[in-house]
């Protein structure tokens, strides 16, 4: 309990108290009555009080009720409060998750998010009266529902409309608003005083400093938020896929949610975290990826991880579904037994995957040889069509939204390869072994013709045509979203850029356990000079010499680059028999069928990229429950693509535009993260430099007491009237 | 020696203190004196000593200086020896009244002072009737009144006068006019003191003086009914009428029992102390009806006949 005002109820005490003791010590003013003798009054008066025992505490029983109520009118103007947290401030700026993991069921058969918005609903009742609120709702991005106002209906009424979405809990951006209004607050604040001040005064120029942003930051989530890690991060978790230990559960404290640019401007000690939700048993889908055969390309490998992140162990069935049907035959529907997930507490935070590869299988077993928490369930299917697959896990659970996952497929394609080389020597040596990997077509042009080839040949549907574009000695940057073997030339992309030569040095390192370099023997390679690549930091080396990358890979979205930082024809490597292995690698990773997949899929939030037919004038978007939503092209027609980013629910998305075919695109978004499925509360974030403890929303936080007191009081004086009757009644 | 005649106003006090037909029904009664008493005067109640009346008492042996008149020779012829024939003796009875009239003695509806006053009106007019040396005496510390010697019915309006007239002010000091009482009056006789006892004084000290003179003592207490179940609530500066005392109390039912039952006891220590000393105790409250009183109350506790 703490008092918010208790000097005022100290010197309210200080003249109070001494008055009524002064009071009781003048005592009442008496009615004067005249009577034949007081002996006897005088006489039973003394006697009433030898006969008491208690006598001086009875004649003073009036005294102490008055200095009880006095007592209990004076610790009502104390403000006390219960659950006292902080104090709170004038400028409140409230952030409700309502991301995918708000939307478990908990004991009561109520979403997580009602829950939370009931929370800030009492939160907003028991505001003080001078405070005002802004609410920011947030999952994959940040929304202001509602600006600064002291309207308590009107913020009420707001929060309750809050819809549910099925986003990933990405907490950045909303701090960046709630941080930024409580700075434009501030400011505006300054502007005021400077005005009435008459004066030019150096705050109102509106800069606010540090910790002038007076907000105080009100958090309604279950606490479950998606790291926001560097480019780097993400990449190279992409890369590490050998690797058998997950970052994230041996890290020893919480990663911060929060950017590190942004960590500085907000003050860990201005939020306040309210924990909403009880529940922990859920079994996620939180990995899935489709590819095609390149070898075979009628044959598709559907891979989905499931993971169990309840604490108890459970076995049920994965089923795979083509358009809506169960497939028939055995393979369609698996038994998966899954373990006990893994202890909240330290597996809290995990990074999540940010696309459709695969995680790496965890680590952590249960005692025993027990089944893990994290199973891979692959999927084969013969299916030369389109169409959208559908694998479902069928144990219902708290969390819907990630008990199913779809992937629209393409029809299998015939696999092309472009080779830009302007000299034969080296056409041959790719061009060669290409009929034999399942290349269908492998086409050869020069720089120049590649330079002028028109779009609608080079690229289709917002892609590269080709599956893998081979480039020798050759910078560009014609690099439509696709594959690129960059053989001693570079793209023209920021970050990378060619240092200088090397010569005669040895290589002295290789990532054996990377795809690209499967059954490539590096060690007796030898390559003459090479050129120093300066790469991002996000690029993984596969091959470096003393102090430089020579065979690096590069992924960003849409593309993916193998560069080898060296001409082939000033190395052995094109006479070996590792060129053919590396190229098999380069043509089964890279364009494995996975990609054009993954294309079709996003999460949740994600922005989706659509290619517009020609002739088309406007787009309906058919969106999982069932609405539809048209969007005028405009521009976008004649740009050949545009992007669509209302993809805040799982399901499938089905495009139709206007044109003469009336050509479809679908596309599917899933869940597949792990920070959303792993649905039981955090009881802790780290917000800026300090962890912020969670305090369970159905607490009520300083919790007014005055109202008690005040009523105390009153029957207090009851009492006393009560007393006082009694004493005098006759 | 020439008849008292009662004026207008003599008259007036008299009919304040007592009706025309009480009065004539007191006529009828006397008051009684429990002990047999002796006095200077002759009168009509027989005396202790032996006297001259016509009524026989006893023989006794002459011794020398009787009187020979008195020898009874008869007796003498028949047995040779002088005896002394002896008569009884008829003397006055002397009635005193002591008045409380503190002003204590103003409380009351009808007041405790004129209830006393009647009462001593009453005696005083029996007394007179029966050929009685009534005397009063009404006593405060202020005031100290007696009329003495009265004897005869044509006294009454003068001993009425005198009752009405005499002031209600004043504290009690029993004690003290007792002693003056009993100094100044060293006849025998019957006393009636009639007070309310409220004196923070004490009672026994003056019925100590009276009973030193071996009087044929009455204690008449008067308290009116609000003191004896006081109706009173709330805050109260209770002050003295008499010494401007003051008492404050905080009324409670508590407080009120324990003041009944401290009238209770002060009344019964009043009696208690009477008992053990021959005194003839009396309580009458102010709502009782005065003419019940001495015709009936009175009667049973044998003051009057």
């Amino acid at each position: 309990m703490k008092f918010l005002s208790w000097q005022t109820a100290a010197l309210a005490g200080a003249i109070a108290i001494p008055l009524l003791l002064l009071l009781y010590f003048l005592k009442l003013r008496r009615i004067e009555r005249t009577i034949s003798s007081t002996l006897l009054w005088k006489k039973a008066i003394q006697d009433l009080q030898v006969n008491s025992p208690f006598q001086r505490l009875r004649k003073n029983l009036l005294l102490f009720l008055q200095l009880l109520v006095l007592g209990a009118v004076l610790f009502a103007l104390a403000s006390p409060v219960a659950n006292f947290d902080r104090v709170i401030g004038r400028n409140i700026v409230m952030l409700i998750d309502h991301s995918g993991s708000m939307n478990a069921i908990e004991a009561d058969a109520k979403p997580r998010l009602d829950h939370a918005k009931r929370a800030a609903v009492e939160f907003v009742r028991d505001m003080p009266k001078d405070a005002r609120a802004m609410v920011i709702s947030f999952s994959d991005r940040a929304n202001v529902v509602c600006s600064f106002t002291d309207d308590t209906r009107r913020l009420r009424e707001l929060i309750n409309a809050i819809p549910p979405t099925d986003g990933v809990s990405r907490i950045g951006e909303a701090l960046q608003l709630a941080a930024a209004q409580g700075a434009g607050t501030e400011a505006r604040r300054h502007e005021d005083e400077g005005d009435q001040g008459g004066s030019t005064n150096e705050a109102s120029a509106g800069i606010p400093s540090a910790d002038a942003a007076a907000i105080d930051i009100e958090l309604f989530s279950d606490g479950r938020i998606v790291v926001e890690g560097t480019e780097a991060s993400r990449h190279e978790d992409e890369g590490d896929q050998g690797g058998s230990t997950n970052k994230g559960d041996n890290a020893p404290s919480p990663p911060s949610y929060v950017p590190q640019s942004l960590r500085a401007s907000v003050p860990s000690s201005q939020v306040r975290y309210y924990r909403v939700g009880e529940t922990a048993d859920n079994v996620g889908i939180v990995g899935l990826d489709v590819r095609r055969d390149f070898e075979k390309p009628g044959f598709l490998s559907i891979f989905v991880q499931v993971e169990n992140f309840g604490s108890s162990p459970v076995t049920s069935d994965v089923t795979l579904s083509l358009d809506g049907k169960l497939l028939a035959g055995g393979g369609a529907v698996q038994e998966v037994a899954l373990g006990a997930g893994e202890n909240v507490e330290t597996s809290k935070n995990r990074k999540v995957e940010t696309g459709g590869s695969p995680r790496p299988a965890p680590s952590t077993k249960g005692e025993g040889g027990a089944a893990a928490s994290l199973q891979n369930v692959l999927f084969e299917l013969e299916h030369n069509e389109g169409g959208v697959v559908t694998v479902r896990w069928e144990w219902p659970d708290a969390l819907e939204m990630d008990n199913s996952v779809s992937a629209p497929i393409e029809p299998p394609k015939p696999m092309r390869v472009l080779i830009v080389t302007d000299r034969p020597l080296v056409e041959f040596f790719i061009h060669r072994p290409m009929a034999d990997f399942g290349v269908q077509q492998a086409e050869a042009v020069s720089t120049k013709i590649y330079e002028s080839m028109a779009d609608a040949k080079l690229s289709a549907e917002g892609r590269c045509a080709y599956d893998v574009v081979f480039i020798d000695n050759h910078d560009t940057d014609r690099l439509p979203p696709g594959n690129y073997v960059f053989l001693g030339g570079l793209p023209k992309i920021e970050g990378v850029s060619r240092g200088e030569e090397i010569v005669g040095k040895p290589l002295v390192y290789g990532r054996e356990g990377h795809p690209l370099l499967r059954a490539v023997s590096y060690e007796s390679l030898f390559v003459g000079k090479w050129r120093r690549l300066k790469l991002p930091a996000y690029a993984m080396p596969l091959i470096e010499g003393e102090d430089s990358a020579v065979v690096a890979m590069l992924s960003d979205p849409g593309h993916r680059y193998v560069l080898l930082s060296f001409d082939l024809l000033e190395s052995d490597f094109p006479y070996r028999p590792s060129f053919p292995m590396f190229l098999q690698n380069v043509i089964g990773y890279l364009a494995g069928g996975g990609v054009a997949e993954a294309g079709r899929m996003a999460l949740p939030g994600d922005t989706v990229k659509l290619t517009v037919p020609s002739g088309a004038e406007k787009v309906t978007v058919k969106r999982p429950d069932g609405g539809e939503e048209v969007v005028e092209l405009g521009d976008r027609a004649s740009s050949g693509s545009m992007a669509y980013s209302l993809t805040r629910d799982v399901g499938i998305y089905q495009a139709t535009f206007d044109d003469a075919k009336k050509s479809t695109q679908s596309f599917a978004v899933n869940s597949l993260s792990a920070a959303e499925s792993r649905i039981a509360p955090n009881k802790e974030l780290a917000l800026g430099s300090q962890r912020v403890e969670s305090m369970e929303a159905a607490k009520k936080v300083n919790e007014s007491l005055w109202p008690y007191a005040a009523a105390g009081a009153l029957v207090l004086v009851l009492l006393e009237w009560w007393v006082y009757n009694r004493r005098v009644m006759i | 020696m020439p008849e008292l005649v009662p004026t207008a106003d003599q008259n007036a006090g008299t009919e304040r203190l007592l009706d025309p037909d009480f009065m004539r029904r007191l006529e009828q009664l006397e008051i009684v004196s429990r002990k047999i008493h002796a006095s200077r005067q002759k009168g009509e109640r027989r005396s202790k000593r032996k006297g001259e009346s016509a009524e026989f008492a006893d023989y006794r042996n002459y011794v020398v200086g009787d009187d020979i008149r008195h020898i009874d020779w008869n007796v003498y012829a028949r047995l040779e020896k002088l005896f002394l024939k002896l008569f009884l003796e008829e003397e006055e009875l002397h009635v005193s009244v002591l008045i409380d009239v503190s002003a204590s003695m103003e409380n009351g509806t009808p007041s405790k002072a004129l209830y006393a006053k009647r009462v001593a009106a009453a005696m005083a007019y029996i007394g007179l009737c029966n050929h009685d040396r009534v005397n009063l005496y009404a006593y405060s510390d202020r005031t100290t009144g007696r009329m003495t010697g009265l004897r005869g019915r044509r006294m009454t309006a003068q001993a009425m006068k005198f009752l009405d007239e005499i002031p209600v002010e004043g504290g009690s000091r029993f004690s003290s006019a007792a002693r003056q009482f009993a100094l100044r009056h060293s006849q025998k006789g019957v006393v009636l003191v009639v007070s309310d006892f409220l004196d923070k004084g004490g009672f026994d000290e003056g019925l100590r003086y009276l009973l030193g003179r071996h009087m044929d003592i009455y204690v008449l207490q008067v308290l009116s009914p609000e003191e004896m179940s006081p109706v009173m609530t709330g805050d109260l500066k209770l002050v003295d009428c008499e010494d401007e005392e003051i008492a404050e109390v905080t009324i409670s039912r508590a407080l009120i029992d324990k003041y009944k039952a401290n009238v209770q006891g002060h009344c019964d220590s009043l009696r208690a102390y009477c008992h053990q000393r021959g005194i003839s105790y009396l309580f009458a409250t102010t709502d009782q009806p005065f003419e019940a009183l001495v015709l009936t109350y009175l009667r049973q506790r044998g003051l009057v006949r």
